[in-house]
C-alpha cells in the first residue's frame, strides 16, 4: 500500500457519503460534512468463487440491528462492491445530528453476513475538498454573521462582528476513480454550478488536494445551454468518457479528453429522464458483448440504454426532444443505488413500498 | 433504571455503566459461559438479523454488554441469554426541550422574480440532517402546500456548521426547454403570492423540534434573465480621511450568500481595505465601512463572477442561456473590478456621499 502513500492512521469519518473503489481493493470514502475525501485499504482480499447472486432483505434492519438501532435511525447513503471479493461495501449514517455516526459496513457476497469495516489502525490516506478560498483571499473576513455567531472587535471605536469561516460548502453527490483520477461531483450550497473536480490518487503527500475544477455545460434541444449540478455520473467506453445525469434530468454524454482545466466543456444531451423525476445512480454493464447503461430514478423503473445508441445519438434539439436514445424501463420501481456485482450480476438496493431495503441481484443478461 | 420487560425469570438486566463509566447493560446472576446477543427490538422479531456490536464483560459478579455504538433514546432492546430467555429494557428519552430557532430567512426581498432559484434558511443553532424535506416547504396564498416547488434532493446543503440550509427551487422546472419545464411550469406564478413556510417539526442537532415554525411571504413579479452588470451599480463614495461608507447600489435583489463574499475593495496599495460589511434590506446594497479612514487615491471594488441574482444569474453567464442570442454569451470568468476613489473636499461631518455610476472611472 505504500505504492499508495497511505499509512496506518484513524479514518475521522464525520459523515456517512458517496463511496467508490479505486486501485487495488483501496475504498474511496467522500465526507460532506468533514469536507474530505479518504482512501482506504478496506484489507478484504479473500478471494471468491465465481459470479453468483446476493439477495438480502431487509438490509437497513439488519444493519440497523449491527448497529444497535431500529431501521429508521440509518440511512443506507451509497453502495460499492469489491472488484475482486465481490463483497459489499455500504456507507451508512447511524443516528442524526450530534449523535451521528457514519459506519462503514461490509455484507459478505458469500453469506449476506454484516460487519462493520474497522476505521482506526488501518492503511488510509486523505484529501481536504473544501471550497474555501485560499489564506490570503480576504473575503473570508466579509462573511456576515447572523445571530450571535461571529469574532467581536473593535474597530474605529466600534464594536463589530466577523464570521472567520466559510460557510460555502460542496457536497459531494458521486465520485469514480479512472486512471489514477478520482472525479467528484458535487453540489454547491451557494453557487448554481456544474463543476467536476479532478482528483490526483495517490493523493498529493501535503494532503491538498491538487484538483482541477472543470465547468461543464449542456445543451437543451440545441438551443438552451446551461451548467447544473451533476446529481450522479458513470465512466463508460473503457474510461474515454463520462455520462453524467443532472439534478434536472438530462443525460449527457462528454468525452473524458475534453474534460481538460481550462477548456470549456459542452456535453451532448443523450436523453432526458422526464419531468418530477431525479436520477439517483448509474452504471454501466456489458450484455451480449456490448456495454449498457442502467439509470435508477425516483420515477420510473431502471431505465435501460445502449451504448451504441448513445454513440450515434444526435444532441436532442426540438425535433426529436420526446425520443433521445432508444431507452426500455425495466420493471424494477424502487431502486436507489446499483454497482456491478460480478460478471453476472448487477446489484441493486431497493426500497419497497413500506420504506424497508432489500438487496437485489439483476442478472446482465435477463436486464 | 427503566422498567424492564423481562420473559423470563432467570434474567435480569439493567441499565448502567461498568469499567470507567461505559454504557452499558448490566445482566446478574450469570455464568462465564453464557451467550448474552442484543438486538434492537425491531430486529429482535425477525429472527435472522445479526446482534448489536459490542463485547461482553465481567463486572464484579455481573456480566456487562458494553455497545460498539452507542445506546439510542427511545429504543427498545431485547436481551438473550441463551438456555435463559429474553429481556427487553427501553432506552429512556428525555423530554424535548424546544430552544432552537430560525434566526433569518433570505432573501428578505419583499418581490422575486418568477425564476427564483434558491432561499436560505439561517438557524440560532446545529441543525440534525434529514428532515427538511419534510419540514420545510412553500405555500400558496391560501396556505395550500406547492407540490413539486423544492428540489427533492438526498443530500441536504447545509453550511459546515450546519446553520444555515439552503433551499432549492426545481431547477428541473425553471430552466427552459427541459421537459419538466415544459410540462409541469414554473414551481412560481408571476403575480400569485407564496410563502417560505418552515415548521417546528425540523430538528436541531441534540434532536429537538424548534420553539416555533417560521414563515416568509413573498409576491411573485416577471422573470429575471439578465446577466448581474457589476458597471450597472451606484456607488455612493465615502470622503477621503474618514471612516464614512461605501455603498454599492444593486439594480435588483443579489444572492444574499454570494454578496457576504463575491466583494472586496482594496485600496491604492494593493492592499485589502478591511471594516464593517452590511448587507441592505432585499439584498438591494452592501456597503463597506472601513476599520481606518480611507486613503486618498485609487481604490478598486473587486467582484467575483461567480455573484448571482435571486435567479442564479451570474455575473458570467445567465442561468439558462439562449444559444440564438449572442448577447448572452458567456463573459470571462476573471474578477470585475470597479474603481473609484473617496472624494476631496467633502467635509467629514456631512457624512452625504456623492454617487456616480459604476463603471465611470475613478
Amino acid at each position: 500500500m505504500a505504492d499508495y502513500g497511505l499509512h496506518s492512521g484513524t479514518v475521522e469519518l464525520r459523515s456517512a457519503g458517496p463511496i467508490a473503489f479505486g486501485p487495488d481493493g483501496i475504498l474511496f470514502l467522500a465526507d460532506n460534512a468533514g469536507a474530505k475525501i479518504f482512501a482506504v485499504d478496506v484489507a478484504d482480499a479473500r478471494p471468491q468463487a465465481g459470479p453468483a447472486p446476493l439477495d438480502l432483505d431487509d438490509v437497513d434492519l439488519r444493519v440497523g440491528s449491527l448497529l444497535g438501532c431500529d431501521a429508521g435511525d440509518i440511512a443506507i447513503r451509497d453502495m460499492a462492491v469489491h472488484p475482486v471479493t465481490h463483497n459489499v461495501y455500504l456507507s451508512v449514517q447511524r443516528g442524526r445530528g450530534d449523535s451521528g455516526r457514519a459506519v462503514l459496513v461490509r455484507v459478505s457476497h458469500a453469506d449476506g453476513a454484516i460487519t462493520d469495516v474497522p476505521l482506526s489502525g488501518v492503511p488510509m490516506a486523505e484529501a481536504t475538498i473544501a471550497d474555501a478560498p485560499a489564506e490570503d483571499d480576504e473575503r473570508l473576513d466579509t462573511t456576515l454573521p447572523l445571530g450571535d455567531e461571529g469574532e467581536t472587535f473593535e474597530i474605529a471605536g466600534r464594536t463589530l462582528k466577523l464570521l472567520r469561516r466559510p460557510i460555502r460548502t460542496s457536497t459531494v453527490t458521486d465520485m469514480s476513480y479512472v486512471d489514477g483520477v478520482i472525479l467528484v461531483a458535487g453540489l454547491s450550497n451557494e453557487e448554481f454550478s456544474s463543476k467536476l473536480r479532478r482528483i490526483p490518487f495517490p493523493f498529493d503527500a501535503t494532503g491538498d488536494v491538487v484538483a482541477s475544477n472543470l465547468e461543464i455545460f449542456h445543451v437543451s434541444h440545441g438551443k438552451w445551454e446551461t451548467a447544473a449540478p451533476i446529481r450522479t455520473f458513470v465512466p463508460y467506453d473503457g474510461g474515454r468518457a463520462v455520462l453524467a445525469s443532472y439534478t434536472c434530468t438530462p443525460v449527457v454524454h462528454f468525452p473524458l479528453a475534453d474534460l481538460k482545466p481550462g477548456a470549456k466543456a459542452v456535453g451532448r444531451t443523450v436523453a432526458e429522464l422526464g419531468a418530477m423525476n431525479q436520477p439517483l445512480d448509474m452504471v454501466s454493464f456489458t450484455q451480449d458483448g456490448e456495454e449498457h447503461l442502467l439509470v435508477a430514478n425516483t420515477s420510473h423503473g431502471l431505465v435501460k440504454i445502449a451504448s451504441r445508441d448513445i454513440d450515434v445519438q444526435e444532441p436532442l434539439t426540438d425535433a426529436n426532444r420526446n425520443i433521445g436514445v432508444p431507452r426500455e424501463t425495466e420493471d424494477l420501481p424502487g431502486v436507489v443505488r446499483l454497482a456491478n456485482l460480478d460478471a453476472g450480476h448487477v446489484l441493486a438496493l431497493q426500497v419497497d413500498g413500506d420504506g424497508r431495503y432489500h438487496l437485489r441481484s439483476l442478472k446482465t443478461d435477463a436486464l | 433504571m427503566s422498567a424492564d420487560r423481562s420473559r423470563s425469570a432467570s434474567v435480569a438486566a439493567s441499565w448502567s455503566s461498568c469499567h470507567g463509566g461505559q454504557d452499558c447493560i448490566r445482566l446478574s446472576g450469570l455464568g462465564n459461559a453464557c451467550l448474552v446477543r442484543v438486538h434492537p427490538a425491531s430486529a429482535a422479531a425477525t429472527g435472522t438479523a445479526p446482534p448489536m456490536a459490542g463485547d461482553v464483560v465481567r463486572d464484579g459478579t455481573n456480566l456487562c454488554f458494553v455497545p460498539r455504538y452507542p445506546f439510542v433514546a427511545g429504543t427498545t432492546y431485547t436481551v438473550s441469554v441463551d438456555g435463559l430467555g429474553t429481556v427487553d429494557l427501553t432506552r429512556p428519552a428525555p423530554p424535548p426541550v424546544p430552544t432552537t430557532e430560525v434566526v433569518a430567512i433570505h432573501p428578505t426581498a419583499l418581490v422575486v422574480p418568477r425564476n427564483l432559484l434558491r432561499c436560505y434558511v439561517w438557524f440560532s443553532a446545529p441543525m440534525s440532517e434529514g428532515y427538511a424535506a419534510g419540514h420545510v416547504s412553500l405555500a400558496d396564498a391560501t396556505g395550500a402546500a406547492m407540490p413539486a416547488a423544492l428540489l427533492p434532493t438526498e443530500h441536504e446543503l447545509w453550511d459546515p456548521d450546519r446553520r444555515r440550509l439552503t433551499v432549492l427551487l426545481d431547477p428541473a422546472r425553471i430552466k427552459r426547454g427541459l421537459v419538466a419545464h415544459e410540462g409541469l411550469g414554473y414551481p412560481l406564478r408571476a403575480g400569485e403570492p407564496f410563502t417560505l413556510v418552515v415548521d417546528a417539526g425540523l430538528r436541531d442537532a441534540a434532536g429537538n423540534p424548534l420553539r416555533t415554525g417560521a414563515r416568509r411571504d413573498y409576491r411573485v413579479s416577471a422573470d429575471e434573465r439578465r446577466l448581474v452588470e457589476p458597471t450597472g451599480w451606484t456607488l455612493d463614495m465615502p470622503p477621503a480621511g474618514t471612516v464614512g461608507y461605501l455603498r454599492v447600489a444593486f439594480d435588483r435583489s443579489l444572492d444574499h450568500a454570494l454578496l457576504s463574499r463575491c466583494l472586496r475593495v482594496t485600496g491604492p496599495d494593493g492592499e485589502a481595505v478591511d471594516g464593517e460589511v452590511e448587507i441592505g434590506p432585499e439584498e438591494r446594497w452592501w456597503r463597506l465601512t472601513p476599520a481606518r479612514p480611507w486613503t486618498a487615491g485609487p481604490h478598486r471594488i473587486v467582484v467575483d463572477p461567480v455573484l448571482e441574482d435571486l435567479a442564479g444569474n451570474s455575473v458570467v453567464r445567465p442561468f439558462d442561456r439562449d444559444l440564438t442570442r449572442p448577447a448572452e454569451r458567456p463573459r470571462s470568468a476573471e474578477p470585475v473590478v470597479l474603481p473609484f476613489r473617496p472624494t476631496i473636499g467633502v467635509p467629514a461631518s456631512t457624512g452625504v456621499p456623492l454617487s456616480f455610476r459604476a463603471g465611470d472611472g475613478g
